[in-house]
């Protein structure tokens, strides 16, 4: 009796593995249903989350504030002293600025914050039983978001747009161990790119051997082909730590981000970037040519008609 | 296990599955968060007989495959929890059952969290995924161990008793 019981725990637990197998099997070919159930249960889930984001928003609030109360309160005398710095700087930077704004005419790298941007309310977080980064919105496609969108806070890159329902949609943040972006260094040009490592930190490794990082270097996202996932110019991180290993064959780098993740409340889905930011070098194109074609006419006997003249602004060509 | 108490639990279990989803994930517990789901479920299966163990293991996987936060494919945690549902039955018949002494089911608690989570972790690396550094897998482990160890008694007695509510009176004998 106990042998058949024992039997039957067996059969029972090889189908159940099985089960198991076939469904992640059937999910790694991309079938559809299986796929598509993650998303019904985030159609589900949205109403409740905002429901529960406005009722315990402020205990998620204070029990992040009681655990960033030492870091907060150094972090007040820090910007404090880096305040007083920059109202000097200001004054000096005033005259860079006429120049900066004559610069950006010329060059024409108009488009930087003309992004078009659907704003949105973090209502939910990765769960704690994945090793996932995640934050959940309470904006969806009826909000024009779709997936591998840009994410951006009031200080730069969060993360980037992966799962899309109606009304919610879910954004992969930037500290996720499978997060890549392309980034520039601003000082050196240097292209580079940075991971998320889990944690509040990010590492940056330079592609170029000869590239150089320096602490305090700020990085800017290089952008996608047709601004998705990844819009060009934003303020990714800075710079912290600069890694001298040898070993490497680029320089690489730890960075700290720009937006702070943990204190995430309203950010902002680039719903359509700026479309006249140059993605690629601009080549100089002459200007359109109008060539006028004059036949000799013989001089007018009869004086009284004045005789019409080509513009001097167009080009002539005389035969 | 009834088919009665089968739907009873897996809608116990997607309920606490909603409320870790919503809630519990909004709060920002330092070294990690606490995954109230995971220890619910290994609670229900450490009280479950062998049969019934690997039946709420599979489904309490997969009712954990729903999160539409997980990166991991379908079917993982069920595979995962199949397996300890197995694991966890087997061994309390040779080593006796502890679920009625609260400090020793607290700590198994805490740790079966803990491993499952290590296991999801290992099988995810065979399945090529990226869960970044070992450094920081480690901190996620031992975090979650804490906060369940900290937790748990404070709902134990909650699970215990929507339990037995489930329980058929056949079952009560």
């Amino acid at each position: 009796m106990a042998r058949g019981g024992s039997n039957r725990s067996r059969l029972l637990l090889v189908t159940l593995l099985v089960s198991s197998l076939l469904l992640i099997t059937l999910d790694l070919r991309g079938v559809s249903l299986i796929s598509g159930s993650r998303s019904v249960t985030q159609t589900v889930l949205s109403p409740i989350q905002k429901a529960t984001s406005d009722i315990f928003g402020p205990v998620g609030r204070f029990m992040s504030d009681v655990k960033n109360f030492g870091k907060t309160k150094a972090e007040i005398t820090d910007l404090r002293a880096a305040n007083a710095k920059l109202k000097n700087q200001a004054i000096l930077n005033s005259d860079i600025k006429g120049q900066l704004a004559q610069l950006k005419k010329v060059l024409d790298l108009a488009g930087r914050g003309s992004f078009k941007v659907a704003s949105a309310r973090v209502i939910g977080r990765g769960s704690a039983s994945t090793f996932s980064q995640t934050i959940t919105l309470d904006a969806g496609s009826s909000s024009g978001i779709r997936k591998n969108m840009t994410v951006i806070s009031e200080n730069g890159l969060v993360g980037v747009v992966k799962v899309v329902t109606t009304n919610s949609s879910i954004v992969l943040l930037m500290s996720d161990p499978t997060f890549r972006i392309g980034v520039r260094v601003a000082r050196s040009q240097s292209i580079g790119i940075l991971k998320g490592e889990g944690a509040n930190s990010y590492t940056v490794e330079l592609l170029d051997p000869a590239g150089s990082l320096k602490v305090g270097d700020s990085l800017i996202s290089i952008g996608s082909d047709n601004n998705r996932p990844y819009i060009p110019g934003l303020p990714v991180g800075v710079v912290t730590k600069v890694d001298h290993t040898t070993t490497l064959l680029t320089q690489s780098a730890t960075v700290k981000a720009y937006s702070n993740l943990n204190e995430l409340g309203i950010v902002s889905v680039v719903v359509q970037a700026p479309t006249t930011a140059p993605k690629k070098p601009i080549n100089p194109t002459p200007n359109p040519t109008v060539t006028v074609l004059v036949t000799p006419a013989p001089l007018p006997t009869i004086s009284g008609t004045p005789v019409s003249t080509p513009s001097p602004s167009t080009t002539k060509a005389k035969k | 296990m009834s088919p009665v108490r089968l739907g009873v639990s897996t809608a116990f279990l997607f309920f606490v599955f909603v409320i870790q989803e919503s809630i519990i994930s909004r709060v920002h517990l330092p070294i990690t968060g606490f995954s109230l789901y995971l220890a619910v479920l290994i609670c229900l299966i450490a009280l479950e007989d062998r049969n019934g163990a690997v039946v709420m293991g599979f489904i309490g996987g997969l009712v954990l495959d729903l999160s539409p936060t997980s990166q991991s494919p379908f079917g993982q945690w069920a595979l995962i929890f199949t397996i300890i549902g197995y694991v966890i039955a087997s061994n309390l018949e040779s080593i006796g059952d502890f679920t009625s002494e609260p400090i020793s089911f607290v700590l198994f608690i805490a740790a079966g969290s803990g491993i499952s989570l290590a296991i999801y972790l290992g099988v995810g690396l065979m399945l090529g995924e990226n869960s970044g550094s070992l450094g920081r897998a480690m901190v996620v482990v031992f975090g979650n161990f804490l906060w369940t160890l900290l937790f748990t008694p404070l709902f134990l007695p909650i699970i215990r008793k929507v339990r037995e509510m489930t329980l058929t009176s056949r079952e009560r004998l």
